[in-house]
């Protein structure tokens, strides 16, 4: 029998939904850079709790933030790495090893940049739960810098150094969060000095590869005013010197937050956006831009669980490879020799004269009945190139509910391979929306994807009400084949009346919610966070507790008991009086059958009665399929399985 | 009739090999890679041979046990049919392959047969089949019978009694199709010319016959070929899998909750292609003795295994920086662990937590469908659905199930409701929330269910806004290339109405137009071309001199817009073009930077530094906060040379809207690309100081430093045909500028580059043309014929390349070592 997980293992050749492994391969690096003057430790009320009763900072909730964050991406990428570095700062680093780099004064790593570990969340976690206890904890930790500010481009230096020593692989995505409530840190003399060497400092940073996401946090007293001095030295368009220029743009990422909402904001960004392909979209011959490719709907699935080996001093993660092997001779076959055929089919048993064996085929030196690798792939794509091709238009309506097989996919242009694809993408937007049309496109998104027809549905940008901004772009919508559809197997039952009609639509109207929809946000995915709390609850070798665990996405009964119950009360009244309920369905077959209908009630006293036994397996039977159950089994069984229906209802 | 299910059924080939067989034909092969046209001669028996090896390969393929074929051959030299045995006569037919499932060796098999040197009667093989198949089923009553007849109809037919025959097959209910070689068909269609009397007998009487049948068909080979590999969808029927619909509590209130007996089934579900099984040929054992002729490749199939290692740098790389170890370094250091030490767990970070069972206990679940709450139907995300769509039906056995669910259903479309429902498919199973869409069918009313997104399966990711686009003062701006102008909204306009699909299908029986594209209709082109593609290669003997051929027209009917709607679009497509002006950029710039000064771009150190990690600049870029930034240019960022020429090939053209288009270089998709893009002549407007390539669009050599550009694209080696190209339209262009003799040298200097190049990389034609070219060019106006004359200097380094020369250097041309001279006379 092949190994447990073999089936769980995706064919390279073969696979089309590769997008997940892709994201996971690669490596995202955080490194949070946090603010810690005097303005940080100021003590203000906890919204989380009554006006008065507790007390928190603006440095507390940014290393909350900071560990909820943690937290997430250690479920999510485990292999992700995270650093703390602290500024204004009196509190110096230790030099721990002679390679690396003593950074700049006031500023401080609090957790170099590694690998998350439990131990490293709990680290912060026991500060945090100090601090709540004595809120001088934090100012003990790390006393702010007083009377004066670090300059900037010695910040962007030490997270430069930081970046640079710590456990950063080259292919990963860096980025630093800059967490901060101060707009202007360099107003005395000798601010432009400061604000230029910011500039470089930060410019060498964006050089190699380093994104910089600023959290900027605004306070009712005082708001963030980006102009005074982040606008000048965050990149932006203006870097090429002509600093004039109107077309210049703020960078899309700036977050101006209320520190409250500093962790709604963070998860914003907490994984890296990576497009999943880069393609030209054609939309007429001769008139093609270039789109990026983004999963804005992905099914996040529970991690695999790897093997590891005892090592006697620690566990150690076990890597696995696959060999291809000829079982006839028991040799091993390289990747490059591999052709690709169907499978042979039985033997017939009889004369069979091959002698070489089950599971070959043999053919005159020289010929080849199988095909290599590329041929399989052009079947596949049918040659062609990764691309979307856009083949018309048509009604809004015409993009059917039924009409889905998977999650769709995001597209948004992309300057940088066709110029002017952003005006023309943002043109067809607008013409789109306004004549309420979807697009039918014809995609390759990768080279061993499959040819795919999707709808292209726009999608204008929307602010909602939490700040969230639905994004500009057209989703992909995968439509399926004629070889995915399926008919529909019952084409007769019964209907109900008007009368019962009104009844229903009675209750129905009262568990509406009026303006809304269907609300992601408002479920997450109970067994992940069941999963993910017990996988944390073992790393941070702490006892699991399931009676606290609560699940969001069950339905409020209470509520819709007090809204409808009365009203399905009288609903379902009018069902049992209903003719249908005396109805027998016509039996389909000649055969004469026993009678093997037996009415709910009488089963139900015949358990009460404890006389179960008394009825015949193809009563129980039925009685079984009526409700959905299990057939097999024993008459024993039968009785069992009927038993504990009647109990639990 | 019963309905036909899936297997169970034995199928009886009837293969004539009488010597009329023997006729050989002439049979169009598909393109060769050079697109060349072929022709091949086979005889008629191996024509109607590929129908009956399509039909058995689709057994194997589908590898049902239930679905069994014989073959029996009529016209064979010898006699041996179990008719015959008992009875006697039914001579010269053969039972070739006895009744089983098929595999390999039954169409290795069929290729063996020959045309024979006697007629044989295909009434006489039908009766043997008949009976053979009989024999075989007696016990299998239930089975389905077929039998295939595959005849050219010129041997003499023993007609008598017939229908005694066709009343048996059908008291047997026997299923009978006949190919025939070259009859006519009306549906092709097709006529053969100079028919024999007795094929035409023959025919006429196979058509009577297999009409008499309940269920007999008859048709030319030819049709019957082409309909194999038409697309064909394997219908899954789906199966009904009970359920509850719930809303409330039914635990503490059932009075005010209930439940609906329900049956779901798919809707929608992925079909794939079957997966490919992997073969190696063994390695041939030089030894052997045996002739060329007889030695044979033994193809194995190849079985996977999986191996456990301990990567012993892991774990000992405690200093962060990952080593970069190689690929032979790495195998060497693997430790291979056995499967039994493994202990499952799960990686949190660099921590541990070890997990026995491979997952921790579930979450408790009940099974069932809950209804959560119901939602204005007009608010659903469309692009929210997650999966393939199911549709919930009330319980067919309990009308008053259907009555219930109905009420409901009738009830939601009125009010234009959705409802919100959480899905536990069997008791402890994680469950999904998705939304439920009420459906009236004509007679009967249902629910569809589509999966929906947990909050864990959206991303939030941050996109630039394409019309709020803000300065660095925060104001709005209004005008940017990235925003369209009304001219260009116009344009897009006329265009998305001329694409429009809604009327441009095929017409209807009242003569209106429907809409263009149907999913019923769409066949996946990858499940059934890689199904031919099986089919094939488990057909023929070699791939390489029998390759597939194309795919059926109608995997590919809906490949590119219709062409009625392309040509109705032409102009809104031209308008499209012209006033948007998407140029592309070309795709490798990483190895080029310049900056804002102009001794920077010869800064070797600078250009080290960049050159060192062109993967995390690209990243930088695409990830960068600002889009704007990368794609406008910037010092240091990618987009570099979008800026334009300040030397004398600049144009006087200046227009904002040219910001992004500067000079953006169109490079060529296809290396191969011949044509240099003409419609872009000129160069596009100047607005900085700093150098630039000063290439026109289209062009990957520019007029600026075109002898560095042409040396850079050679060692990139990709797009040598096009760098040569360019260089001469560059190097005629430069020639006729004012002042081109102060570039004289440098010139001179592109050009014996340009030649050396063109020797090398047997591109002898373009440099001869290009030098005609060029000599054309200095003697019209305004011309410049003192550069040809400093061109007639340099005879050995700059002549035509002559046949002699150009032989040499394994290269081709026609030119005459006199010619060469001619011309530069």
């Amino acid at each position: 029998m092949p190994p447990y997980d073999d089936w769980n293992r995706i064919d390279d050749e073969e696979d089309d939904e590769l997008q997940d492994d892709y994201l996971e391969a690669k490596r995202d690096v955080i490194l949070f850079c946090i603010d810690c003057s005097e303005s940080m430790f100021a003590q203000r009320d906890d919204p989380r709790y009554e006006p008065g009763e507790v007390k928190t900072c603006h440095l507390q909730t940014a290393l909350e933030a900071a560990v909820e964050i943690q937290k997430k991406k250690v479920i999510v990428g485990p292999n992700d790495s995270v650093g703390i570095l602290l500024f204004n700062t009196t509190r110096k680093t230790e030099v721990k090893r002679s390679d690396t780099t003593e950074i700049k004064r006031h500023t401080y790593i609090y957790q170099p940049l590694e690998q998350i570990s439990a131990p490293k969340i709990q680290e912060v976690m026991q500060l945090l739960d100090a601090t709540r206890e004595n809120p001088d904890e934090l100012r003990e930790a790390f006393p702010p810098l007083t009377g004066k500010k670090v300059p900037m481009g010695d910040v962007f230096t030490s997270c430069n150094w930081v970046l640079r020593d710590g456990y950063a692989p080259k292919t990963a995505s860096k980025r630093i969060f800059l967490i901060t409530d101060d707009d202007d840190p360099h107003s005395g003399a000798g601010s432009e000095q400061l604000l230029r060497s910011a500039k470089t400092t930060l410019d060498d940073l964006v050089q190699t590869g380093v994104t910089v996401e600023p959290f900027f946090i605004s306070t009712d007293e005082r708001s963030f005013d980006v102009a005074k001095f982040y606008s000048q030295v965050l990149p932006n368009g203006t870097t090429n010197g002509d600093e004039n220029e109107e077309s210049s743009t703020l960078p899309e990422s700036i977050s101006i937050t209320r520190i409250d909402d500093l962790l709604a904001q963070m998860r914003f960004h907490e994984v890296p956006k990576r497009a999943l392909f880069s393609i030209p979209f054609e939309l007429a011959p001769g008139f093609t831009i270039g789109v990026k490719g983004y999963g804005l709907v992905t099914e996040q699935k529970k991690g695999s669980y790897k093997y590891f080996v005892d090592l006697g001093d620690r566990m150690e993660l076990v890597n696995s490879t696959t060999r291809y092997v000829d079982e006839g001779t028991e040799t091993e076959m390289d990747k490059s020799k591999i052709v690709y055929g169907m499978s042979i089919g039985a033997t017939i048993a009889d004369d069979d004269d091959d002698i070489s064996g089950i599971g070959t085929r043999a053919v005159q030196a020289g010929k080849r009945p199988f095909y290599t690798a590329e041929e399989i792939r052009s079947f596949r794509t049918l040659g062609l190139e990764p691309k979307i091709r856009l083949l018309g238009f048509k009604d809004r309506e015409t993009l059917l509910f039924e009409d889905n097989i998977k999650h769709s996919n995001f597209i948004y242009p992309d300057e940088l391979i066709y110029a002017g694809s952003k005006r023309t993408f943002s043109a067809l937007i607008k013409s789109m929306v306004s004549k309420n049309k979807i697009g039918l496109v014809l995609t390759l998104t990768r080279r061993n994807a499959t040819p795919t027809f999707c709808a292209l549905l726009p999608q204008e940008e929307k602010e909602d009400d939490a700040g969230w901004t639905d994004p500009p772009g057209f989703h992909l919508v995968p439509l399926p084949f004629a070889d995915d559809i399926r008919a529909a197997p019952i084409e007769e039952a019964c209907r109900a009346s008007d009368e019962l009609k009104d009844l229903a639509k009675a209750w129905v109207e009262k568990l509406a919610v009026k303006n809304g929809a269907y609300p992601p946000d408002s479920y997450p995915n109970p067994a992940l966070a069941y999963h993910n709390a017990q996988l944390q609850a073992s790393a941070f070798r702490e006892e699991f507790d399931a009676e606290s665990f609560e699940d969001l996405t069950e339905p409020k009964v209470d509520v819709m008991h007090r809204r409808a119950g009365k009203l399905i009360v009288a609903w379902k009244e009018a069902l049992l009086e209903d003719d249908s309920a005396s109805m027998v369905p016509a039996t389909t077959g000649s055969k004469r059958k026993a009678d093997v209908n037996v009415a709910e009630a009488e089963i139900r006293s015949k358990w009460e009665s404890g006389t179960l036994s008394k009825l015949r397996v193809d009563q129980l039977k039925e009685f079984l399929k009526s409700k959905s159950l299990a057939v097999s089994g024993k008459k024993d069984d039968l009785i069992q399985r009927v038993s504990e229906w009647m109990e639990s209802h | 009739m019963p309905a036909e299910r899936a297997g169970y059924t034995v199928t009886m080939f009837l293969v004539d090999l009488s010597p009329s067989m023997g006729t050989t034909r002439n049979v169009e092969l598909p393109p060769d890679a050079n697109g060349d046209q072929h022709t091949a001669e086979i005889t008629n028996l191996e024509y109607g041979l590929q129908f009956v090896k399509l039909k058995i390969q689709e057994m194997i393929y589908n590898g049902r046990k239930t679905d069994q074929c014989g073959v029996i051959v009529f016209g064979s030299e010898e006699t041996d049919n179990i008719v015959n045995e008992k009875n006697g006569g039914y001579e010269h037919v053969s039972e070739y392959i006895p009744i089983g499932q098929p595999n390999a060796s039954t169409l290795a098999k069929l290729d063996a047969l020959e045309p024979s040197s006697v007629a044989g009667d295909p009434i006489d093989a039908l009766v043997v089949a008949v009976e053979t198949q009989n024999t075989y089923l007696a016990s299998k009553k239930t089975w389905t019978r077929k039998v295939v007849l595959v005849t050219d109809g010129e041997s003499p037919m023993e007609t008598e009694d017939w229908e005694a025959i066709v009343q048996k097959m059908d008291t047997l209910d026997v299923w009978l199709t006949v190919v025939g070689v070259d009859f006519d068909d009306d549906e092709l269609p097709f006529y053969e010319e100079n028919k024999s009397s007795i094929k035409k007998a023959n025919e006429e009487f196979l058509t009577q016959f297999a009409s008499s049948l309940r269920t007999g068909i008859i048709g030319t080979c030819a049709l019957a070929l082409r309909e194999t590999t038409k697309p064909d969808i394997k219908q899954t029927k789906s199966t009904l899998m009970g359920t509850v619909l719930r809303l409330g509590d039914t635990d503490t209130r059932p009075e005010e909750a209930f439940e609906i007996n329900v049956k779901n089934s798919k809707c929608t579900a992925i079909a794939r292609a079957k997966s490919w099984k992997k073969f190696a040929m063994r390695p041939m054992d030089e030894e052997d003795g045996m002739d060329e002729e007889d030695r044979q490749a033994i193809y194995a199939e190849l079985k996977m295994r999986s191996e456990y290692h301990l990567d012993p740098n892991i774990g000992e790389d405690e200093d962060g920086v990952k080593m970069e170890v190689d690929e032979e370094d790495k195998t060497k250091a693997l430790e291979v662990v056995e499967k039994e030490q493994l202990i499952r767990g799960f990686k949190y970070g660099s921590t541990y937590a070890p997990c026995p069972d491979g997952q921790f206990p579930k979450l408790p679940t009940r099974k069932g469908i809950d209804i959560c709450g119901f939602f204005k139907a007009k608010n659903f995300r469309r692009e929210l659905s997650m999966g393939e769509i199911q549709y919930i039906w009330a319980d067919p056995g309990q009308p008053q199930q259907q009555v219930a669910l109905s009420s409901i259903v009738q009830a939601m479309i009125q009010k234009g409701y959705m409802a919100i429902a959480r899905w536990v498919t069997k008791d402890g199973m994680d469950p999904k929330m998705g939304v439920l869409s009420p459906v009236m069918f004509d007679k009967v009313e249902c629910f569809l269910w589509a999966q929906m997104p947990f909050a864990d399966d959206i991303r939030k990711y941050t996109f630039a806004s394409l019309d709020r686009l803000i300065n660095k003062r925060g104001e709005l701006i209004t005008e940017h290339p990235y925003i369209p102008t009304k001219e260009q909204q116009a344009a897009m306009d006329k265009f998305v109405d001329a694409m429009d699909l809604m009327e441009a299908g095929d017409k209807d029986e009242d003569g209106n137009r429907q809409p263009w594209f149907d999913t019923r209709l769409s066949y996946n082109p990858a499940v059934h071309r890689v199904k031919q593609a099986m089919f094939h290669c488990a057909v023929v003997t070699d791939i390489a001199t029998n390759p597939l051929p194309p795919p059926h027209p109608e995997l590919l009917k809906y490949f590119d817009p219709p062409k009625r709607v392309l040509k109705y679009a032409k102009d809104a497509i031209e308008e499209c073009q012209a006033t948007f002006k998407v140029r592309q950029v070309p795709k490798r710039v990483a190895k080029q930077r310049k900056d804002g000064h102009v001794h920077a771009r010869y800064d070797d150190d600078e250009m080290l530094l960049l050159d060192k990690k062109p993967t995390t600049k690209t990243q930088g870029a695409t990830q960068s906060p600002t889009q704007t930034r990368s794609a406008q240019s910037s010092p240091k960022g990618k987009a570099k040379e979008t800026k334009p020429p300040d030397s004398e090939t600049e144009d006087d053209e200046s227009d904002g809207e040219m910001l992004l288009d500067r000079a953006a270089p169109f490079k060529a998709e296809h290396p191969a690309a011949k044509k240099p893009p003409s419609n872009h002549p000129l160069p596009t407007p100047a607005r900085s100081m700093s150098p630039d390539p000063g290439r026109a669009p289209g062009r990957i050599i520019g007029a600026a430093f075109p002898l560095k550009d042409f040396r850079q694209n050679l060692e990139s080696g990709d797009l040598v045909t096009k760098a040569v190209e360019d260089l001469g339209e560059v190097i005629k262009e430069i020639v006729v500028k004012p002042f081109a003799m102060r570039r004289k040298a440098e010139l001179l200097e592109c050009m014996e580059a340009l030649r050396e190049t063109c020797l090398k990389e047997d591109e002898i034609d373009a440099w001869n043309s290009f030098l005609k070219g060029l000599k054309t060019v200095c003697a019209s106006s305004p011309g410049n014929s003192a550069f040809w004359s400093a061109v007639q200097t340099h005879n050995e380094t700059l002549s035509l390349i002559t046949k002699a020369e150009a032989k040499e250097h394994g290269g081709l041309s026609l030119i005459l070592a006199s010619e060469a001279e001619e011309f530069f006379s």
